[in-house]
């Protein structure tokens, strides 16, 4: 038996270790577009920072793949799918087949309509090739000004500024973070932020970028100009699914996807951030792991179905413990939310209930609790009679679980 | 034994499981992996893992 996989990041990556770990025992290959092999995106923000060498980069090295028999082609692009042939091309020349294909393509950098924003001087921060670019830009010049308060943007700020860049985020809504935060977190995370020496500009929308061979000139919709040597666009990304599309396979958001990850073409399965599973399109890493690991049970036999993925993110921003579960703001729901904080502290809690039961949370510099609360989200456990206790410190979740 | 959790993606090694797809037996505490080993989730390395409280 023969398995191909298209595209060479996490979710390709740990479909194929997962194969192997499995006892799983087809040929398989990887093509993957990038020069690298797989590496492990949260550590482009340590390479930015310099606190890492360039050779840490990869989360295998060439003989970890040799010694568990995966092919691995780098600089070889898919670019064509033939599902009722069993066929993929490969760089737009040659045909390899397969018995199974799975499709981990990614997905890419959002570029919002701004005009000038393939002036030079302008990045993306997807690829590690990008992220070099942008390092050897920050060697020369200081200056850069972030559009994208999220997630990336905030840890390319927080990455550039240990390299000693001049750092300006903006961010379109109203607050930093705002899928994972609310307004009251998102204000604790922003006096973090700016207590690094990176400034904070909110509620203002790109229009154009100006390159006068200098600097780069930023102009809004509102307000004053912004002026920087180099200017990032972190403004979210986009599934791959051209290819998906082309072959004639269903896609909306995403490449569609059923409870056994197979695409509309049961020899075809997709994981990780092209894809979409019950009208959701994750792009975070415990997803494409999750569904990485159940495909690759699925393709060797086992009975087993993904019932999707929790969205939880708990990460160290700025140096603060941020994790932010499920629904975190709620718009037309019978929801209610209680919530805690101490800011001389920098914690803050926030609990969004639905009859009783906790489907969304924000905890912000502490993590205690946190693995209870997320059970308790995965249970559906009411938590009704707890609800004046259940943020304080000292809470014995034992009554409950 | 403690509990760590990679802080780029979730993933908590749990001493008393071990990573038995990397070869690490069960019972192995977190200061024994080896400096090469990966987050079994989305390969960081050990720097990225703090301990749970």
């Amino acid at each position: 038996m023969r398995v191909c996989i298209v595209g060479n990041g996490l979710a390709g990556a740990m479909f194929a270790k997962s194969l192997r770990d499995l006892g799983g025992d087809m040929d398989i290959d990887i093509y993957g577009e990038e020069p690298y092999l797989y590496y492990p995106r949260p550590n482009m923000i340590e390479y930015l920072a310099g606190r890492i060498p360039f050779e840490r980069m990869f989360a295998f090295e060439a003989d970890w793949y040799d010694k568990r028999r995966l092919g691995v082609h780098l600089k070889t692009p898919v670019t064509g799918l033939f599902p009722d042939l069993r066929e993929i091309e490969i760089a737009g020349k040659r045909r390899e087949t397969y018995d199974v294909l799975a499709v981990a393509s990614g997905a890419r950098s959002f570029v919002p309509p701004i005009k000038g924003a393939d002036s030079s001087h302008v990045f993306t921060f997807r690829t590690l090739d990008e992220c070099r670019a942008l390092i050897d830009r920050l060697q020369k010049k200081k200056g850069l000004i972030i559009l994208g308060g999220g997630l990336l943007g905030l840890e390319i700020a927080r990455g550039a500024r240990a390299r000693g860049a001049d750092v300006d985020v903006v961010e379109f809504f109203g607050r930093l973070l705002p899928r994972q935060l609310d307004e009251g977190g998102a204000a604790l995370l922003r006096k973090q932020i700016e207590g690094m020496g990176i400034r904070v500009h909110l509620g203002r929308a790109c229009r154009e970028i100006r390159n006068d061979g200098e600097n780069l000139r930023l102009q809004f919709k509102e307000g004053e100009d912004m002026v920087a040597e180099s200017t990032v666009i972190a403004a979210g990304v986009r599934p791959n699914i051209d290819l998906a599309q082309s072959a004639g396979l269903e896609t909306d958001k995403g490449l569609v996807v059923n409870d056994g990850l197979q695409t509309s073409h049961p020899s075809i399965y997709g994981i990780g951030d092209a894809v979409q599973f019950r009208d959701r399109v994750y792009g975070i890493i415990p997803a494409a792991f999750e569904q990485a690991r159940t495909a690759s049970r699925h393709v060797i036999g086992e009975d087993v179905r993904y019932t999707g993925t929790i969205p939880s993110n708990t990460l160290k921003i700025a140096g603060l413990d941020v994790t932010s579960v499920g629904l975190v703001n709620p718009e037309n729901e019978e929801t209610e939310e209680i919530g805690w904080r101490e800011e001389e502290r920098g914690m803050y809690k926030k609990l969004v209930l639905r009859d009783g039961m906790i489907i969304g949370a924000i905890w912000m510099g502490t993590k205690q609790g946190i693995g209870e609360i997320n059970r308790l989200i995965a249970a559906g456990t009411s938590i009704e009679q707890w609800k004046n206790d259940i943020l304080h410190e000292d809470f014995d979740f034992s009554v409950i679980l | 034994m403690e509990k760590w959790e990679c802080t780029a993606c979730g993933y908590i090694y749990d001493p008393e499981n071990g990573d038995p797809d990397s070869g690490v037996k069960p019972g192995t505490p977190f200061e024994e992996l080896a400096e090469d080993w990966v987050c079994p989730q989305c390969g960081v390395g050990k720097e990225f893992f703090q301990k749970m409280s």
